[in-house]
């Protein structure tokens, strides 16, 4: 929108200075000035992710339980209760199972949890699956990372990115961050 | 996406603000040695923190950091008389010396005392390096001097430059550990540039334009790991470091020399781009000295007598879209160091982070900013002092390597990215 002037009124004299300073600036000054980022477009912005957590251990699990009592716009948290590592038994917070083809239906960003090394072949499970859909994949690491090195090496080939020092509030930033 | 309180918090470094407290807590870059070139010379206007200040070096060499505005009726010192130990105000002869304690008050009767209880604020000025490093907290609380690896080697194996950037210091720094942006904006200058060029790591740094990160926790701050495909069985990886709170280095490329940045907040809208080059272990060549002094590589040309860029936002960073299409530039602006300027001053002073839409290969920078303000809350609210204070913190290098596919890159490298005198930075 622009802002009219009504058209009676002289412009006053530093009033036009001003504009015709503004005026004869660059264009990339012009547009970095506090009069021009007004006019920046200014809509909300949709959640863009529909993203899925997964837990992969019991500890995982309680971190992930916390931060999903958190409002997210589409976020979903999942525990991975084990099964065969080639396709592995996901399990809602509440209990209900949830097969992994499932969950990743329709989503676009994973965020596995891990702090020890018991979740190993099933990180290597989810990584290669989101791999082969197309799903960038988000590995972190809670807790001292010696616990969870083959964990971590498990995820390495498929996450777009590795925290492997994380704790329970990089969970909570990178999801804010991601707009989950 | 960020929070807008918390946008305001890290981005807000003038006295009394949580970020500004932080900042206080460090030895920071305050100019280059260059500026006070010898005795008596004149003084230099210094902006930082948002407090103006004005340097001079005295008769005996000392240098001083002193409240720009005479304390008698707020003159700028700027127009100061520097000479015979103190600087002199022209406008009445108040004289002061590097302490901004005032000397002499002609006005007064000879052996008035009056002058003794006159003292501007001040803060030391310790040249080490190239650069004069200021702390402007406690003085009770003065840490250990700066050991950057930068500053401590030879003169002849270091160079630094410095450029005004006309936006937040945050946005500035967070281009120093967003290794992604490397392959598209700097990819020109990747062939091109004399201090990048010929790097067998360039080669890999092309051919996979879509890295991996892992992201590392450290005492001083982080490792930012990129790894990108190499040879089978191999990942090529770029080790950038980050010391809290606002200094980076660039992962290197061959035997060029190493280079790195200082992010120094002037005020909440400006900053001062450090940029450093030096080669642990050789004499900088005086080809790769010309090439930073005439702005290649990290550098930047600056308007003669100024260090404002030459190719800056009031002529739209001479932008040449022909460059562009010819695959000279991939943004059509020139230099690595304007390529990076140009589109982080364009997202306006002090960018609004609560309309970015991140993605997980940004989570260096969602990890940097977590740490930036953990540690300016424990300071307000538990004196605790920040990560990078130590100098132990300081001793850390990029690093660039081959590694096999199953090995994590902080086992592989902890003596790579740790100092040590008179061995060859690990680069590929
Ligand atoms: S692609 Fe990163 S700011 Fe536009
Ligand atoms: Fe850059």
């Amino acid at each position: 929108m622009t802002v009219a002037r009504t058209s009676q009124a002289p412009t006053p004299p530093a009033q036009q200075r001003q504009q015709e300073a503004h005026q004869q600036l660059s264009q990339c000054a012009r547009a970095t000035s506090a009069y021009e980022s007004r006019f920046r477009i200014d809509r909300p912005i949709v959640p863009a992710r529909a993203a899925r957590v997964v837990a992969l251990d019991e500890r995982a699990v309680a971190v992930a339980r916390r931060v999903a009592g958190r409002q997210w716009a589409h976020a979903r948290f999942y525990a991975c209760e084990g099964g065969d590592p080639l396709d592995p038994v996901l399990r809602r917070l509440d209990g209900v199972p949830a097969p992994l083809r499932q969950v990743l239906t329709g989503t676009d960003v994973v965020v596995v949890l891990a702090t020890e090394d018991s979740g190993e072949a099933y990180a290597a499970a989810i990584g290669r699956t989101c791999w082969e859909r197309g799903i960038t994949t988000a590995g972190l690491v809670l807790g001292i990372d010696y616990e969870a090195q083959d964990a971590v090496a498990a995820l390495r080939p498929y996450a777009r990115v590795l925290l492997p020092s994380a704790d329970e509030s990089d969970v909570l930033e990178l999801l804010t961050a991601l707009r989950v | 996406m960020l929070r807008k309180d918390i946008n305001e918090l890290l981005t807000q470094t003038g006295p009394g603000t949580a970020m500004g407290e932080m900042f206080r807590q460090y030895w920071m870059p305050a100019m280059l040695a260059e500026e006070l070139p010898e005795d008596d010379c004149p003084p230099v206007r210094v902006k930082l923190l948002s407090e103006r200040m004005v340097a001079f070096r005295d008769s005996e060499g000392r240098y001083g950091l002193v409240d720009e505005f005479c304390a008698h009726r707020g003159a700028s010192l700027w127009f100061g008389r520097n000479e015979g130990s103190g600087l002199r105000c022209p406008y009445h002869g108040w004289k002061y010396d590097v302490t901004g304690q005032c000397v002499e008050v002609p006005s007064e009767a000879d052996n008035s005392s009056f002058c003794q209880n006159v003292k501007l604020t001040s803060y030391p000025l310790v040249r080490i390096g190239d650069v004069l490093w200021t702390y402007m907290g406690d003085p009770a609380k003065t840490p250990p001097l700066p050991e950057y690896e930068f500053a401590q080697v030879p003169a002849e194996q270091t160079y630094t430059s410095k450029r005004w950037q006309q936006c937040n210091w945050l946005q500035a720094f967070e281009g120093g550990i967003d290794s992604s942006h490397v392959t598209f904006l700097h990819s020109g200058g990747l062939k091109s540039d004399p201090l990048f060029k010929g790097a067998k790591g360039n080669e890999y740094n092309m051919k996979d334009t879509k890295p991996f990160f892992e992201v590392a926790d450290t005492e001083g701050g982080l490792f930012v790991g990129a790894r990108r495909n190499a040879e089978d069985g191999t990942y090529y990886w770029r080790i950038t470091p980050w010391v809290m709170p606002n200094f980076t280095m660039v992962p290197p490329r061959g035997d060029h020399p190493v280079h790195g940045h200082f992010w120094v907040p002037i005020d909440d809208e400006n900053c001062w781009a450090y940029s450093f080059d030096y080669h642990p272990v050789r004499a900088l060549t005086a080809t790769e000295r010309q090439a930073m002094v005439d702005g290649h590589g990290v550098h930047s040309k600056n308007i003669p007598g100024t260090y404002r860029p030459a190719a800056n936002m009031d002529n739209d960073y001479l932008i040449d879209r022909e460059a562009q299409k010819r695959g000279e530039t991939y943004s059509g602006v020139a230099g690595i160091a304007m390529q990076d300027a140009s589109l982080q001053e364009s997202m306006g002073p002090v960018v609004d982070r609560t309309k970015e839409r991140l993605v997980p290969a940004d989570s260096g920078i969602i990890k940097a900013r977590q740490k930036l303000r953990k540690a300016a809350l424990a300071l307000r609210d538990e004196g605790v002092t920040p990560p990078g204070v130590d100098p132990e913190h300081h001793r850390v290098r990029s690093a660039a390597i081959v590694l096999p596919q199953a090995e994590s890159f902080l086992d592989a490298c902890r003596d790579a990215v740790t100092v040590q005198p008179g061995v060859r930075q690990t680069t590929v």
